[in-house]
């Protein structure tokens, strides 16, 4: 059987397709095609299929990264909507947290909500803090706000009711009733969306996930039913932002939890790439054109964040923390105000692209600074694309003009500060949440990120880089490994002692019937089954909380109940790692329960880089590279799928392949590992 | 201290000054995040009322981290003053810590403000400091949070602290730490703050001390000196656009912290090419009530507007500061003298700010905006869980309208200006206390007609669950209505209800003290609006018809401000 990954992207659609029979890995790369993205998907099936020799009825699964949610988003293309919410709060989506985006800026607003005043609509119902009715939904109210509804033209509509969480009835009615008298549009429901308190992060959520419903919806069917066609026994899944699989129709209903589809999928590819690698513990550097992507990924496990801004829009679901900077190939240098030279955010993006692209662009960019240091070749993609030095040269003429400098000493000042942007951003995922990047390696990948991780490591003191086998196509190869899973949560606010453990026990079966219920409509075997949970936990009195995870089961088994008692030290253990503190005497309570139902269904991982091999590697060349401004060093270029398991590499040296390039600093040496990961020591 | 290191160093190029600036910034951000994770309290844990900073050896502020307090830049200011002023730099030594709050003696803008500095050395020679500031949720004095109305003089609001040296050599002084610690409520919380803000201090020192490590101090100084004339440079540049003349504008203060009488404050703004002189000679003298602010802090809510209307990307360091000048006599409400109380000092911060902006609305009209809500308006309502028995405060500052703009409307319900703390969810609110907020959301005409029109005042109605308990509320801009700009209407001013049995049935005053509420009884919160920009007769008829169809204002006011309804 083949298990398929297919990660759509601004540029390119990736795949990557693995036999589970015998290992064997076949990598294939086709132009992505933004006004329908399915026809990248399945033309570049069809010829990988062709290439590859793979038959219709052999493809088992076919795992698919998306943007399309983010994209609509963005670019603000997904359905008319309404809103139906509890009497007295209609304006709670348009005030928000009623803060500013930035102190000093007195133009820049949060965006309007999706769904104007005039298509948001009030029904008369309360429910209290404690779940009790504090003022009954009557039918006749349920009638009154889906006329209003049906007044209107709307695609989709969001049920946000205050409390839903604790007592869900009144939004189920209210959508019953919706579903009866308007069967063809799109309907969110708080409680289902995500049942958690905090009502505007609950109801922004379920607004974008009913905005998105109808777009990704017949995305989903169609993509399906043609997909079905070409490989009839496969499966497909959809890859969401936490990490994991479900099936096209949860993706149909619960559309905003794709919205980090793509670098999810990268998170999981990392993690492992890097657990083949021996590294439980990475931070991931994935550059790309335009922006870069850290994660930081401890024990084998990604950290899991619930609240983001996805198009100015705050969302709270569980997701992979990560931490996105505009830092890319296509990073543009300017001077700001005061005479600084700055790099980013803004982008030369795809087109024109950087000026050593040849297609117009005249602005300085990362990828042109790249290629006059010699650290780029003058051809991409195998020869597929030519690259100009002497176009990228003149971009950068008027900068080094103006900092009298010369050309290369400028191209290393624009590499610095792209640099020390993303030394940034891993900063704020490690050093500012209580870990130290020298304890965990950087897992370098996207086109660019192998490019600049031995600059990005020096920096921080990192001393091991790992460059996978395949680094531009690592989020396709995340798809590949990935596991089926669905996240369910229930909002109980329950001090921690005694008799509150007893109590959680009936919350903690119901949460475990509806995972083995979606298990079962899963078809996942009972060996393949298991259930991580945990325990959103706070001090009395302190309005945020960490996640502390319990126990993890396996194929059904009843959990230990007396272990809860666990807890409170691993919170205390975690609030000390997290806040540089913690207290015996002071309560403690539980906000949360939360269960990840996970059902295996990734293949099982073989050794692909075949014999170990001690010989000398021999280069395909050489050129000359700057790695200060003084000079350039002769430097030999190897080709990445001659190096084999067990050879080495000692800086300066370039490694080029298809889609990625990899420098190896003087000081460095890079070896290759039974996995065809090149692990990289820094200053060896 | 005679000799600089960085003589003879040639100015770092702007490559090298960005990629060292960019580090610095890693300091403050890093040092931000640490106080604000180790600390006890959540005023700083949450509502993140707190700063960090580093300075040069002259006391110059080189760099804040970026969520940083507008106001707290005074207080980095005044602090480094008032110590170098205090002690010779032969008296300054590794490890030696100094804190102050006095906002007479200390450099402070009130006290629950605390400052803390550390000087820090590499290589025996002095490179700069390391700040920051923390707001302490206690700092003694009469009433518990030390922020209570009604005070009249700086005695009554909590310990005063001069600049003074809290560690010797890197050894605390047991002793003087005993009487901060004293002197305080909930001596635990307090001391976990302080502990906090060591750790803080200490973790910013190590790093800069890395940083010099690594590219020698000399450059780094180099670089403070760079990073400061190069915004000095940038900011000189931009009061040089603004078109030179002699600017004033007046507006008032609702009450005088204690009686509601009209209280004024007036701006002389005077461009002559790279200079900017604010004079707010005629202000009134400093009041008897506590919304006083000393000179320093009137300065840094002149920086902020400043940076806001000419460059808000501005990096925020002393060449803003330096490009200023800022004048009130001694003595009055801007520039207040011992023993002026100073505890409410934010509300006449936003004041300063639309005085500024009204100002310089003539020669930068693009960039002004009508007046905002122009206060911190806040509701407390405290008593005791009937369930548990427990005792319970809830605080809360609300946002209003933020005024219209020269290209679109005022934001409706926001928090403006040196303010920017988040509402409480409902569900956290009725999770946590015994209350029922029956409604939240935007009142209806609030916002100024205009061209562009003025953002809208936020409405909250809460009622106690079974019980009685104690309302307070401040309300500023509640006599007075926000007023619009070049053309545009005033936005609606805000007001305090009582309501019984679902009626609204008495207006409370503008600063109502300890008020009992009944369980059949509600309060309503309306907070202020903000005033229009520009004709409403120019406003755009497609605007004009999303105000009828969003239903934010009735149809009486569209009729008086826009006309009638065009026929169908």
């Amino acid at each position: 059987m083949w298990f398929i990954g297919v990660d759509v992207g601004g540029t390119f659609t990736d795949f990557h397709a693995l036999n589970t029979a015998d290992g064997r890995v076949e990598l294939h790369k086709t132009p992505s095609t933004p006004d329908d993205p399915s026809r990248a998907i399945l033309d570049g099936l069809g010829a990988l299929m062709a290439s590859a020799g793979i038959k219709a009825d052999e493809i088992g699964r076919l795992a698919h990264g998306t943007t399309v949610a983010t994209n609509t988003l963005i670019q603000r293309k997904g359905a008319s909507v309404a809103v139906i919410t509890t009497e007295g709060f209609k304006d709670l989506l348009e005030i928000g947290r009623q803060i500013r985006p930035k102190m000093y800026d007195m133009k820049a607003d949060h965006p309007p909500p999706l769904a104007p005043r005039h298509m948001r609509f009030e029904v008369n119902e309360r429910i209290g803090g404690k779940g009790q009715e504090i003022r009954p939904l009557t039918e006749e109210g349920i009638n009154a706000v889906v006329d209003a509804v049906a007044g209107v033209e709307t695609d989709a509509c969001a049920v946000c009711l205050l409390f839903s969480f604790l007592a869900p009835d009144h939004e189920r009615r209210i959508g019953a009733a919706l579903r009866e008298r308007l069967p063809d549009i799109g309907i969110s429901l708080s409680s289902e969306v995500q049942p958690e308190f905090r009502e505007y992060e609950r109801f922004s959520t379920t607004l974008l996930n009913a905005y998105l419903q109808p777009v990704i919806g017949r995305y989903m069917k169609t993509l399906g039913r043609r997909f079905a066609e070409v490989a009839p026994k496969a499966r497909l899944g959809i890859n969401q932002s936490s990490g994991g699989l479900m099936s096209v129709e949860r993706a149909g209903d619960m559309p905003i939890r794709t919205a980090l589809s793509g670098p999810a999928a990268g998170t999981v590819g990392a993690i492992h790439q890097a657990a083949l690698a021996g590294r439980p513990d990475v931070i991931t550097l994935d550059m790309g054109g335009t922006s870069a992507d850290v994660a930081l990924i401890q024990g084998n496990e990604a950290g899991i964040g619930y609240d983001r801004n996805v198009a100015g829009f705050p969302i709270r679901l569980p997701m992979i923390d990560i931490h996105t900077v505009g830092a890319g190939g296509g990073s543009i240098a300017w001077f700001d105000r005061d005479g600084l030279m700055k790099v980013g955010p803004l982008s030369a993006g795809a087109e024109p692209g950087p000026a050593c692209y040849g297609r117009g662009g005249t602005e300085p960019t990362v990828s042109d600074a790249n290629l006059v240091l010699g650290r780029l070749p003058d051809s991409l993609i195998g020869g597929a694309m030519r690259l100009d030095v002497e176009l990228a040269r003149q971009a950068i003429q008027p900068t080094a003009d103006r900092l009298g400098f010369t050309v290369e000493k400028t191209a290393l000042g624009i590499l610095g500060i792209v640099v020390a942007n993303m030394v940034r951003a891993v900063r704020s995922i490690s050093v500012e949440r209580g870990h130290d990047p020298r304890d965990f390696a950087l897992m370098a990948f996207g086109g660019a990120g192998a490019l600049h991780a031995g600059d990005v490591a020096r920096e921080l003191e990192m001393r091991e880089i790992i460059v996978p086998p395949a680094p531009g196509i690592l989020c396709a190869q995340g798809l590949v490994v990935s596991d089926l899973k669905e996240d369910f949560v229930a909002t109980r606010r329950l001090p921690y002692d005694a008799e509150t453990l007893a109590a959680v026990a009936g919350d903690l079966a119901d949460l475990r019937g509806r995972a083995e219920a979606w298990f079962a409509e899963e078809g996942i075997a009972m060996a393949d089954r298991s259930l991580r949970i945990a325990f959103d936990m706070r001090y009395v009195r302190q309005n945020f909380e960490l996640t502390v995870p319990w126990v993890e089961i396996e194929g059904g088994v009843e959990p230990d109940m007396s272990s809860l008692e666990a807890l409170r030290a691993r919170f205390y253990e975690l609030h000390e790692r997290t806040y540089g503190h913690y207290t015996e005497t002071d309560p403690i309570e539980i906000v949360n329960i939360r269960v990840a139902a996970v059902g295996r269904t990734a293949p099982e991982q073989k050794a692909i880089a075949g014999e170990a091999s001690s010989s000398e590697p021999s280069p395909i060349g050489s050129r000359a590279v700057w790695f200060a401004a003084e000079a350039s060093v002769e430097t030999p270029v190897y080709e990445r799928a001659s190096l084999s398991a067990g050879q080495s590499v000692r800086g300066p040296a370039v490694v080029e392949q298809l889609d990625a390039l990899t420098v190896i600093h003087p000081g460095d040496l890079a070896r290759v590992d039974a996995h065809g990961n090149l692990i990289i020591e820094v200053g060896a | 201290m005679t000799t600089s290191r960085t003589e003879n160093i040639p100015s770092p190029d702007p490559v090298t000054t960005e990629i060292m600036s960019n580090a610095l910034q890693s300091v403050v951000d890093e040092a931000f995040i640490a106080l604000m994770k180790s600390a006890y309290s959540t005023n700083i844990k949450e509502r993140h009322d707190h700063s960090c900073a580093i300075v040069d050896r002259r006391g110059k502020l080189v760099t804040q981290a970026y969520n940083s307090i507008p106001v707290h830049v005074a207080s980095v200011l005044g602090q480094m003053e008032a110590l170098l002023k205090k002690y010779d730099l032969s008296e300054i030594h590794e490890g030696d810590i100094f804190a102050a709050n006095d906002p007479h003696e200390g450099g402070g803008t009130h006290l629950p403000d605390v400052s803390l500095a550390k000087p820090v050395f590499v290589d025996g020679e002095l490179l700069g400091f390391v700040c920051n500031i923390a707001h302490h949720a206690d700092i003694g004095g009469m009433s518990p949070g030390s922020m209570a109305g009604g005070m009249s003089e700086i005695y009554q609001e909590g310990l005063r602290i001069p600049v003074i040296k809290l560690f010797r050599r890197g050894t605390l002084d047991q002793d003087l730490f005993d009487i901060l610690l004293l002197n305080v409520r909930v001596r635990d919380e307090r001391r976990g703050d302080y502990n906090a803000q060591f750790a803080a201090l200490n973790l910013a020192e190590r790093r800069l001390q890395d940083i010099a490590a690594k590219n020698s101090a000399a450059l780094v100084a180099k670089v403070f000196e760079e990073i400061i004339t190069r915004t000095g440079r940038r900011m000189a540049d931009a009061i040089a656009g603004i078109p030179d003349g002699v600017y004033t504008f007046e507006d008032v203060m609702d009450d005088d912290g204690r009686e509601a009488i009209n209280v004024p404050i007036k701006l002389t703004a005077t461009i002559d090419g790279e200079r900017a002189i604010f004079d707010f000679t005629g202000t009134s003298p400093q009041t008897p009530g506590n919304i006083n602010i000393p000179l320093h802090g009137t300065k840094a809510a002149v920086c902020y507007c400043l940076k806001a209307m000419l460059d808000p990307e501005i990096p925020n360091n002393h060449g803003v500061l330096d490009a200023v000048e800022v004048t009130a006599p001694p003595g009055t409400m801007l520039s207040c003298v011992a023993p002026a109380s100073v505890a409410s000092r934010a509300h006449t911060s936003q004041r300063i700010i639309d005085v500024v902006i009204g100002a310089l609305a003539t020669p930068l009209p693009e960039a002004a905006v009508g007046a905002a809500n122009g206060a911190n308006s806040m509701a407390v309502f405290a008593g005791s869980d009937p369930d548990t028995g427990e005792a319970y405060v809830y605080l809360e500052t609300l946002g209003g309208g933020f005024g219209g703009r020269n290209d679109r409307d005022g934001k409706d319900g926001v928090q403006v200006h040196i303010t920017n703390t988040s509402n409480l969810p409902v569900e956290a609110i009725e999770m946590e206390y015994p209350l029922l907020v029956e409604s939240y959301g935007l009142i209806q005409d609030s916002g100024g007609a205009g061209k562009y029109r003025g953002g809208m005042g936020l409405q909250r109605v809460v009622r106690p669950l079974g019980h009685t308990c104690i309302f307070n509320g401040v309300g500023e801009r509640f006599r007075n209505q926000p007023w619009g700009i070049f053309g545009g209407k005033p936005g609606a001013s805000g007001s305090f209800w009582l309501m019984e049995d679902d009626k609204a049935t008495r207006q409370l005053a503008h600063k109502p003290p300890d008020m009992e509420l009944h369980p059949h009884q509600a309060v309503v919160v309306n907070t202020p609006g903000a005033g229009g920009y520009g004709d409403p007769a120019e406003r755009e008829p497609a605007a004009v018809a999303d105000d009828r169809a969003s239903g934010k204002f009735s149809e009486a006011y569209m009729t008086e401000h826009y006309g009638p309804a065009p026929k169908e």
